[in-house]
Protein backbone atom coordinates (compact mmCIF):
# COMPACT_ATOMS: atom_id res chain seq x y z
CA UNK A 1 0.00 0.00 0.00
CA UNK A 2 1.22 3.43 -0.84
CA UNK A 3 -0.41 6.46 0.66
CA UNK A 4 0.30 10.13 0.23
CA UNK A 5 -1.35 13.18 1.76
CA UNK A 6 -1.70 15.96 -0.81
CA UNK A 7 -3.10 19.51 -0.73
CA UNK A 8 -1.75 20.10 2.77
CA UNK A 9 -2.44 21.93 4.95
CA UNK A 10 -5.63 23.64 3.76
CA UNK A 11 -7.35 20.74 1.95
CA UNK A 12 -5.39 17.66 2.96
CA UNK A 13 -6.61 14.54 1.17
CA UNK A 14 -5.29 10.98 1.32
CA UNK A 15 -4.42 9.33 -2.01
CA UNK A 16 -3.99 5.58 -1.55
CA UNK A 17 -2.73 2.94 -4.00
CA UNK A 18 -4.07 -0.45 -2.96
CA UNK A 19 -2.54 -3.68 -4.22
CA UNK A 20 -2.45 -7.37 -3.29
CA UNK A 21 -3.91 -8.08 0.13
CA UNK A 22 -4.17 -4.43 1.19
CA UNK A 23 -7.28 -3.49 3.07
CA UNK A 24 -8.20 -0.08 4.35
CA UNK A 25 -11.03 0.74 6.74
CA UNK A 26 -12.54 4.20 6.28
CA UNK A 27 -15.15 6.29 8.01
CA UNK A 28 -18.51 6.27 6.20
CA UNK A 29 -18.60 8.87 3.41
CA UNK A 30 -14.82 9.45 3.48
CA UNK A 31 -14.40 8.25 -0.12
CA UNK A 32 -14.15 11.04 -2.70
CA UNK A 33 -13.30 8.87 -5.70
CA UNK A 34 -11.88 5.43 -6.51
CA UNK A 35 -11.01 2.92 -9.20
CA UNK A 36 -13.89 0.71 -10.31
CA UNK A 37 -12.03 -2.50 -9.42
CA UNK A 38 -12.14 -1.77 -5.68
CA UNK A 39 -14.55 -3.74 -3.56
CA UNK A 40 -16.37 -2.29 -0.56
CA UNK A 41 -17.41 -4.26 2.51
CA UNK A 42 -19.62 -2.37 4.91
CA UNK A 43 -19.74 -3.54 8.48
CA UNK A 44 -20.39 -2.38 12.01
CA UNK A 45 -17.30 -0.68 13.25
CA UNK A 46 -16.81 -3.42 15.92
CA UNK A 47 -19.11 -5.26 18.26
CA UNK A 48 -22.68 -4.05 18.00
CA UNK A 49 -22.78 -2.21 21.31
CA UNK A 50 -19.45 -0.68 20.80
CA UNK A 51 -20.56 0.48 17.36
CA UNK A 52 -23.75 1.86 18.83
CA UNK A 53 -21.68 3.70 21.38
CA UNK A 54 -19.51 5.02 18.62
CA UNK A 55 -22.52 6.26 16.71
CA UNK A 56 -24.41 7.95 19.50
CA UNK A 57 -21.69 9.04 21.83
CA UNK A 58 -18.45 8.98 19.91
CA UNK A 59 -19.65 11.17 17.07
CA UNK A 60 -18.66 8.72 14.36
CA UNK A 61 -20.85 6.53 12.18
CA UNK A 62 -22.21 3.18 13.14
CA UNK A 63 -20.69 1.59 10.05
CA UNK A 64 -17.31 1.70 8.41
CA UNK A 65 -16.33 0.78 4.87
CA UNK A 66 -13.53 -1.65 4.15
CA UNK A 67 -11.92 -1.17 0.74
CA UNK A 68 -9.90 -3.90 -1.00
CA UNK A 69 -8.70 -4.99 -4.44
CA UNK A 70 -8.95 -8.41 -5.98
CA UNK A 71 -5.55 -10.11 -5.70
CA UNK A 72 -3.10 -9.29 -8.43
CA UNK A 73 -4.79 -5.98 -9.16
CA UNK A 74 -4.12 -2.38 -8.25
CA UNK A 75 -6.53 0.37 -7.46
CA UNK A 76 -6.66 3.98 -6.37
CA UNK A 77 -8.68 5.31 -3.46
CA UNK A 78 -9.06 8.98 -2.48
CA UNK A 79 -10.18 9.68 1.09
CA UNK A 80 -11.14 13.03 2.54
CA UNK A 81 -12.90 14.69 5.46
CA UNK A 82 -15.79 17.13 5.73
CA UNK A 83 -13.84 20.10 7.02
CA UNK A 84 -11.03 21.89 5.24
CA UNK A 85 -7.80 21.32 7.11
CA UNK A 86 -4.80 19.11 7.62
CA UNK A 87 -4.60 15.32 7.95
CA UNK A 88 -2.14 13.38 10.12
CA UNK A 89 -0.89 9.88 9.40
CA UNK A 90 0.57 7.91 12.30
CA UNK A 91 2.04 4.45 12.56
CA UNK A 92 0.88 2.34 15.50
CA UNK A 93 3.09 -0.48 16.66
CA UNK A 94 1.04 -2.11 19.39
CA UNK A 95 0.31 1.25 20.97
CA UNK A 96 -2.86 3.26 20.70
CA UNK A 97 -4.37 6.67 20.11
CA UNK A 98 -7.53 8.33 21.42
CA UNK A 99 -9.40 10.47 18.91
CA UNK A 100 -11.99 13.14 19.49
CA UNK A 101 -15.38 12.76 17.75
CA UNK A 102 -15.26 13.26 14.02
CA UNK A 103 -11.48 13.10 13.67
CA UNK A 104 -11.14 9.52 12.43
CA UNK A 105 -10.75 9.09 8.67
CA UNK A 106 -9.19 5.69 8.00
CA UNK A 107 -6.85 2.95 9.17
CA UNK A 108 -5.23 -0.19 7.81
CA UNK A 109 -6.94 -3.49 8.62
CA UNK A 110 -4.60 -4.41 11.52
CA UNK A 111 -6.02 -1.61 13.65
CA UNK A 112 -8.86 -2.19 16.06
CA UNK A 113 -11.51 0.50 16.62
CA UNK A 114 -12.96 0.64 20.11
CA UNK A 115 -15.07 2.99 22.11
CA UNK A 116 -14.12 3.92 25.63
CA UNK A 117 -16.10 5.56 28.38
CA UNK A 118 -15.08 9.20 28.49
CA UNK A 119 -17.13 10.31 31.50
CA UNK A 120 -20.03 12.67 32.03
CA UNK A 121 -17.80 15.70 32.15
CA UNK A 122 -16.83 14.94 28.59
CA UNK A 123 -20.48 15.14 27.59
CA UNK A 124 -20.82 18.51 29.29
CA UNK A 125 -17.90 19.65 27.18
CA UNK A 126 -19.88 18.46 24.12
CA UNK A 127 -17.25 15.85 23.40
CA UNK A 128 -19.56 12.84 23.81
CA UNK A 129 -19.83 10.14 26.46
CA UNK A 130 -17.46 7.82 24.68
CA UNK A 131 -14.21 8.40 22.94
CA UNK A 132 -12.75 6.54 20.03
CA UNK A 133 -9.73 4.43 20.87
CA UNK A 134 -7.61 2.83 18.16
CA UNK A 135 -4.91 0.26 18.81
CA UNK A 136 -2.96 -2.48 17.08
CA UNK A 137 -0.42 -2.52 14.30
CA UNK A 138 -0.74 -0.37 11.23
CA UNK A 139 -1.48 3.09 10.00
CA UNK A 140 -4.11 5.57 11.15
CA UNK A 141 -5.24 8.76 9.40
CA UNK A 142 -7.17 11.44 11.22
CA UNK A 143 -8.16 14.94 10.27
CA UNK A 144 -8.45 18.37 11.74
CA UNK A 145 -10.23 21.62 11.01
CA UNK A 146 -7.32 23.99 10.42
CA UNK A 147 -3.68 23.09 10.81
CA UNK A 148 -2.30 20.52 13.23
CA UNK A 149 0.11 21.16 16.07
CA UNK A 150 1.91 18.13 17.45
CA UNK A 151 3.10 18.46 21.02
CA UNK A 152 4.99 16.16 23.38
CA UNK A 153 3.49 16.55 26.84
CA UNK A 154 5.67 15.92 29.86
CA UNK A 155 4.01 16.32 33.18
CA UNK A 156 1.02 18.55 32.70
CA UNK A 157 -0.47 20.61 29.92
CA UNK A 158 -3.69 22.54 29.36
CA UNK A 159 -5.58 22.69 26.08
CA UNK A 160 -8.89 24.14 25.00
CA UNK A 161 -11.18 21.11 24.66
CA UNK A 162 -12.49 22.03 21.22
CA UNK A 163 -8.98 22.16 19.81
CA UNK A 164 -7.84 18.75 21.02
CA UNK A 165 -7.97 16.21 18.16
CA UNK A 166 -6.11 13.21 19.56
CA UNK A 167 -3.82 12.07 22.34
CA UNK A 168 -1.89 9.01 23.37
CA UNK A 169 -3.83 6.80 25.79
CA UNK A 170 -1.24 6.86 28.57
CA UNK A 171 -2.20 10.49 29.13
CA UNK A 172 -4.87 11.20 31.74
CA UNK A 173 -7.44 13.73 30.62
CA UNK A 174 -9.38 15.84 33.09
CA UNK A 175 -11.80 18.59 32.31
CA UNK A 176 -11.67 21.76 34.28
CA UNK A 177 -12.74 25.38 34.15
CA UNK A 178 -10.38 27.91 32.68
CA UNK A 179 -9.90 29.64 36.01
CA UNK A 180 -12.36 30.86 38.58
CA UNK A 181 -16.05 31.13 37.79
CA UNK A 182 -15.54 34.67 36.48
CA UNK A 183 -12.81 33.89 33.99
CA UNK A 184 -14.56 30.70 32.89
CA UNK A 185 -17.59 32.73 31.93
CA UNK A 186 -15.89 35.80 30.53
CA UNK A 187 -12.44 34.80 29.30
CA UNK A 188 -14.02 32.98 26.36
CA UNK A 189 -11.93 29.93 27.14
CA UNK A 190 -14.74 27.85 28.62
CA UNK A 191 -13.65 24.33 29.45
CA UNK A 192 -10.08 23.22 29.37
CA UNK A 193 -8.64 19.74 29.24
CA UNK A 194 -5.82 19.08 31.67
CA UNK A 195 -3.54 16.39 30.31
CA UNK A 196 -1.30 14.58 32.75
CA UNK A 197 1.53 12.15 32.04
CA UNK A 198 3.96 11.69 29.21
CA UNK A 199 2.77 11.38 25.64
CA UNK A 200 1.95 13.06 22.39
CA UNK A 201 -1.08 15.24 21.71
CA UNK A 202 -2.47 16.65 18.45
CA UNK A 203 -4.20 20.02 18.38
CA UNK A 204 -6.18 21.69 15.61
CA UNK A 205 -5.59 25.39 15.04
CA UNK A 206 -9.31 26.08 14.43
CA UNK A 207 -12.49 24.56 15.81
CA UNK A 208 -15.94 24.35 14.22
CA UNK A 209 -17.54 25.75 17.34
CA UNK A 210 -15.48 28.89 16.81
CA UNK A 211 -16.79 29.29 13.26
CA UNK A 212 -20.36 28.62 14.45
CA UNK A 213 -20.15 31.25 17.15
CA UNK A 214 -18.90 33.73 14.58
CA UNK A 215 -21.70 32.90 12.14
CA UNK A 216 -24.58 32.70 14.65
CA UNK A 217 -24.92 36.39 15.55
CA UNK A 218 -24.90 37.24 11.84
CA UNK A 219 -28.03 35.26 11.04
CA UNK B 1 -4.89 36.20 -22.86
CA UNK B 2 -2.64 34.96 -20.10
CA UNK B 3 -4.14 33.42 -17.00
CA UNK B 4 -2.25 32.68 -13.85
CA UNK B 5 -3.74 30.93 -10.82
CA UNK B 6 -2.34 32.41 -7.63
CA UNK B 7 -2.66 31.30 -3.98
CA UNK B 8 -3.58 27.75 -4.97
CA UNK B 9 -5.01 25.57 -3.46
CA UNK B 10 -6.23 27.30 -0.30
CA UNK B 11 -7.48 30.64 -1.55
CA UNK B 12 -6.97 30.55 -5.29
CA UNK B 13 -7.64 33.54 -7.54
CA UNK B 14 -7.11 33.98 -11.27
CA UNK B 15 -5.04 36.84 -12.62
CA UNK B 16 -6.09 37.38 -16.24
CA UNK B 17 -3.93 39.60 -18.43
CA UNK B 18 -5.79 40.77 -21.54
CA UNK B 19 -4.26 42.11 -24.74
CA UNK B 20 -5.78 45.19 -26.32
CA UNK B 21 -9.42 44.59 -27.28
CA UNK B 22 -9.49 41.08 -25.83
CA UNK B 23 -12.61 39.96 -23.96
CA UNK B 24 -13.13 37.87 -20.82
CA UNK B 25 -16.50 36.46 -19.79
CA UNK B 26 -17.02 35.93 -16.07
CA UNK B 27 -19.68 34.90 -13.63
CA UNK B 28 -21.32 37.97 -12.09
CA UNK B 29 -19.76 38.85 -8.76
CA UNK B 30 -16.53 37.07 -9.63
CA UNK B 31 -14.38 40.14 -10.27
CA UNK B 32 -12.29 41.29 -7.32
CA UNK B 33 -10.08 43.88 -9.04
CA UNK B 34 -9.21 45.18 -12.50
CA UNK B 35 -7.41 47.90 -14.41
CA UNK B 36 -9.41 51.14 -14.31
CA UNK B 37 -9.98 51.38 -18.06
CA UNK B 38 -11.29 47.84 -18.64
CA UNK B 39 -14.94 48.13 -19.65
CA UNK B 40 -17.68 45.87 -18.31
CA UNK B 41 -20.87 44.87 -20.07
CA UNK B 42 -23.48 42.83 -18.19
CA UNK B 43 -25.70 40.58 -20.25
CA UNK B 44 -27.42 37.23 -20.24
CA UNK B 45 -25.99 36.56 -23.71
CA UNK B 46 -22.94 34.49 -24.48
CA UNK B 47 -21.15 33.50 -27.63
CA UNK B 48 -23.49 31.31 -29.64
CA UNK B 49 -26.47 33.58 -29.17
CA UNK B 50 -29.31 33.11 -26.78
CA UNK B 51 -30.34 35.69 -24.28
CA UNK B 52 -33.11 35.57 -21.79
CA UNK B 53 -33.80 31.83 -22.05
CA UNK B 54 -30.11 31.01 -21.90
CA UNK B 55 -29.88 33.12 -18.76
CA UNK B 56 -32.79 31.22 -17.21
CA UNK B 57 -31.22 27.91 -18.14
CA UNK B 58 -27.92 29.03 -16.72
CA UNK B 59 -29.66 29.83 -13.44
CA UNK B 60 -30.84 26.21 -13.32
CA UNK B 61 -27.23 25.07 -13.38
CA UNK B 62 -26.61 27.00 -10.16
CA UNK B 63 -24.79 29.69 -12.12
CA UNK B 64 -25.83 33.34 -12.26
CA UNK B 65 -28.40 34.73 -14.75
CA UNK B 66 -26.09 37.46 -15.90
CA UNK B 67 -22.54 37.21 -17.11
CA UNK B 68 -20.07 40.05 -17.23
CA UNK B 69 -17.93 40.65 -20.27
CA UNK B 70 -14.70 42.51 -19.61
CA UNK B 71 -13.06 44.22 -22.57
CA UNK B 72 -9.50 45.49 -22.40
CA UNK B 73 -8.64 48.92 -23.85
CA UNK B 74 -6.15 49.14 -26.72
CA UNK B 75 -3.14 49.12 -24.38
CA UNK B 76 -4.40 45.94 -22.61
CA UNK B 77 -5.44 45.41 -19.02
CA UNK B 78 -5.87 42.90 -16.26
CA UNK B 79 -8.73 41.40 -14.26
CA UNK B 80 -8.63 39.35 -11.06
CA UNK B 81 -11.35 36.74 -10.58
CA UNK B 82 -12.15 34.79 -7.42
CA UNK B 83 -15.03 32.66 -6.13
CA UNK B 84 -16.94 33.16 -2.88
CA UNK B 85 -15.68 30.13 -0.99
CA UNK B 86 -12.17 29.03 -0.14
CA UNK B 87 -10.66 26.56 -2.60
CA UNK B 88 -8.66 25.79 -5.69
CA UNK B 89 -8.91 26.86 -9.35
CA UNK B 90 -7.77 25.29 -12.64
CA UNK B 91 -7.57 26.40 -16.24
CA UNK B 92 -8.92 24.14 -18.96
CA UNK B 93 -8.08 24.91 -22.58
CA UNK B 94 -10.72 24.18 -25.22
CA UNK B 95 -9.26 23.68 -28.67
CA UNK B 96 -12.40 22.99 -30.69
CA UNK B 97 -11.81 19.23 -30.78
CA UNK B 98 -13.16 18.55 -27.29
CA UNK B 99 -16.03 19.77 -25.21
CA UNK B 100 -16.29 20.10 -21.46
CA UNK B 101 -19.17 19.62 -19.06
CA UNK B 102 -18.77 21.52 -15.81
CA UNK B 103 -20.75 21.66 -12.63
CA UNK B 104 -22.56 25.03 -12.83
CA UNK B 105 -21.14 26.39 -9.60
CA UNK B 106 -17.59 25.53 -10.75
CA UNK B 107 -17.59 28.08 -13.57
CA UNK B 108 -15.63 31.28 -12.91
CA UNK B 109 -14.85 32.67 -16.35
CA UNK B 110 -13.83 31.94 -19.93
CA UNK B 111 -12.46 33.41 -23.13
CA UNK B 112 -14.92 35.08 -25.51
CA UNK B 113 -14.90 32.22 -28.02
CA UNK B 114 -16.16 29.73 -25.48
CA UNK B 115 -19.82 28.91 -25.94
CA UNK B 116 -21.74 28.26 -22.74
CA UNK B 117 -24.95 26.30 -22.65
CA UNK B 118 -26.81 24.34 -20.04
CA UNK B 119 -27.05 20.67 -20.46
CA UNK B 120 -29.52 18.14 -19.16
CA UNK B 121 -27.77 14.99 -18.02
CA UNK B 122 -30.87 12.93 -17.41
CA UNK B 123 -33.22 12.42 -14.51
CA UNK B 124 -30.91 10.19 -12.55
CA UNK B 125 -28.16 12.75 -12.64
CA UNK B 126 -30.54 15.57 -11.77
CA UNK B 127 -31.96 13.76 -8.78
CA UNK B 128 -29.05 11.85 -7.40
CA UNK B 129 -25.70 13.17 -8.59
CA UNK B 130 -25.52 15.66 -5.73
CA UNK B 131 -24.91 18.42 -8.27
CA UNK B 132 -27.29 20.87 -9.93
CA UNK B 133 -30.17 19.78 -12.16
CA UNK B 134 -28.38 21.12 -15.22
CA UNK B 135 -24.73 21.16 -16.12
CA UNK B 136 -22.77 23.78 -17.99
CA UNK B 137 -21.77 22.63 -21.46
CA UNK B 138 -18.69 24.45 -22.78
CA UNK B 139 -17.87 24.38 -26.50
CA UNK B 140 -15.71 26.33 -28.90
CA UNK B 141 -12.15 27.35 -28.20
CA UNK B 142 -10.30 29.22 -25.53
CA UNK B 143 -9.62 28.91 -21.82
CA UNK B 144 -12.16 28.11 -19.10
CA UNK B 145 -11.46 28.91 -15.46
CA UNK B 146 -13.00 26.52 -12.94
CA UNK B 147 -13.09 26.61 -9.16
CA UNK B 148 -13.84 24.13 -6.39
CA UNK B 149 -14.28 23.82 -2.66
CA UNK B 150 -11.06 22.01 -1.83
CA UNK B 151 -8.16 21.06 -4.08
CA UNK B 152 -8.79 20.02 -7.69
CA UNK B 153 -7.20 16.79 -8.86
CA UNK B 154 -7.25 15.54 -12.39
CA UNK B 155 -7.86 11.96 -13.44
CA UNK B 156 -7.11 10.67 -16.93
CA UNK B 157 -9.88 8.13 -17.21
CA UNK B 158 -9.25 5.21 -19.54
CA UNK B 159 -11.94 2.65 -18.90
CA UNK B 160 -13.90 3.53 -15.81
CA UNK B 161 -13.66 5.49 -12.56
CA UNK B 162 -15.96 6.20 -9.61
CA UNK B 163 -16.48 9.62 -8.03
CA UNK B 164 -18.61 10.26 -4.98
CA UNK B 165 -21.58 12.55 -5.58
CA UNK B 166 -20.67 16.15 -4.88
CA UNK B 167 -17.01 15.75 -5.85
CA UNK B 168 -17.30 16.32 -9.63
CA UNK B 169 -15.93 19.59 -11.00
CA UNK B 170 -15.85 18.95 -14.76
CA UNK B 171 -15.32 16.25 -17.37
CA UNK B 172 -14.80 15.94 -21.11
CA UNK B 173 -17.79 14.89 -23.19
CA UNK B 174 -15.89 11.79 -24.31
CA UNK B 175 -16.78 10.49 -20.83
CA UNK B 176 -20.25 9.35 -19.94
CA UNK B 177 -21.46 8.88 -16.41
CA UNK B 178 -24.18 7.01 -14.67
CA UNK B 179 -25.38 7.21 -11.10
CA UNK B 180 -25.19 3.90 -9.26
CA UNK B 181 -24.94 2.53 -5.75
CA UNK B 182 -21.58 2.32 -4.02
CA UNK B 183 -20.49 -1.26 -3.49
CA UNK B 184 -22.38 -4.36 -4.53
CA UNK B 185 -25.36 -4.23 -2.21
CA UNK B 186 -27.87 -1.59 -1.21
CA UNK B 187 -26.95 -2.31 2.42
CA UNK B 188 -23.40 -1.26 1.69
CA UNK B 189 -24.52 1.83 -0.21
CA UNK B 190 -26.88 3.08 2.48
CA UNK B 191 -25.28 1.94 5.74
CA UNK B 192 -21.77 2.73 4.51
CA UNK B 193 -22.68 6.35 4.05
CA UNK B 194 -21.37 6.47 0.49
CA UNK B 195 -24.86 6.04 -0.90
CA UNK B 196 -24.84 6.78 -4.59
CA UNK B 197 -21.75 7.39 -6.65
CA UNK B 198 -21.09 8.49 -10.22
CA UNK B 199 -19.46 5.93 -12.46
CA UNK B 200 -17.61 7.37 -15.45
CA UNK B 201 -16.98 5.31 -18.58
CA UNK B 202 -14.86 6.13 -21.60
CA UNK B 203 -11.66 7.98 -22.19
CA UNK B 204 -10.99 11.57 -21.22
CA UNK B 205 -10.04 14.04 -18.56
CA UNK B 206 -11.99 14.26 -15.32
CA UNK B 207 -11.59 16.95 -12.64
CA UNK B 208 -12.59 16.19 -9.04
CA UNK B 209 -12.61 18.30 -5.91
CA UNK B 210 -11.04 16.93 -2.73
CA UNK B 211 -13.74 18.39 -0.47
CA UNK B 212 -17.46 18.89 -0.64
CA UNK B 213 -18.99 22.18 0.46
CA UNK B 214 -22.31 20.56 1.35
CA UNK B 215 -20.65 18.08 3.68
CA UNK B 216 -18.85 20.91 5.41
CA UNK B 217 -22.19 22.68 5.77
CA UNK B 218 -23.74 19.57 7.34
CA UNK B 219 -20.89 19.37 9.85
CA UNK B 220 -21.41 22.96 10.85
CA UNK B 221 -25.20 23.17 10.79
CA UNK B 222 -25.90 21.37 14.12
CA UNK B 223 -24.00 24.18 15.85
CA UNK B 224 -25.91 26.96 14.13
CA UNK B 225 -28.97 28.29 15.87
CA UNK B 226 -32.23 28.72 13.99
CA UNK B 227 -32.77 32.01 12.23
CA UNK B 228 -35.26 34.19 14.06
Amino acid sequence: MQAEIRYRPSFATVFVELSGQDRIVAEADAMASMSTNLGIDTHLSRSFFSALGKKFFGGESLFVNEFYVESGQQGELVLTQNTPGDIVAIELNGGGICLQPGAFIACTSGIELKTQWAGFKSMIAREGLFKLYLCGKGKVWFGAYGGVVEKQVQGEYLVDTGHLVGYEPQLQLKLQMAGGVFSSLFSGEGLLSRLQGNGKIYLQTRCLQGLASWVNPRF
Amino acid sequence: MQIEIINSPGNAAAKVVLDGGEKLVAESGGMIAMSADVSVVTSSKTKGGGGFMKGIKRMLTGESFFLNTFTAPSQGGEVYLAPGLVGDMVIYELDGSRELIAQGTSFVGSGEDVELDSNWQGWKSAMFSGESMFWLHCKGSGPIILNSFGGIYEKEVDGSYIVDTGHIVAFETSLRFDVQKAGRSWFSALAGGEGLVCRFEGRGRLFCQTHNANNFGWSLSPMLRPRN
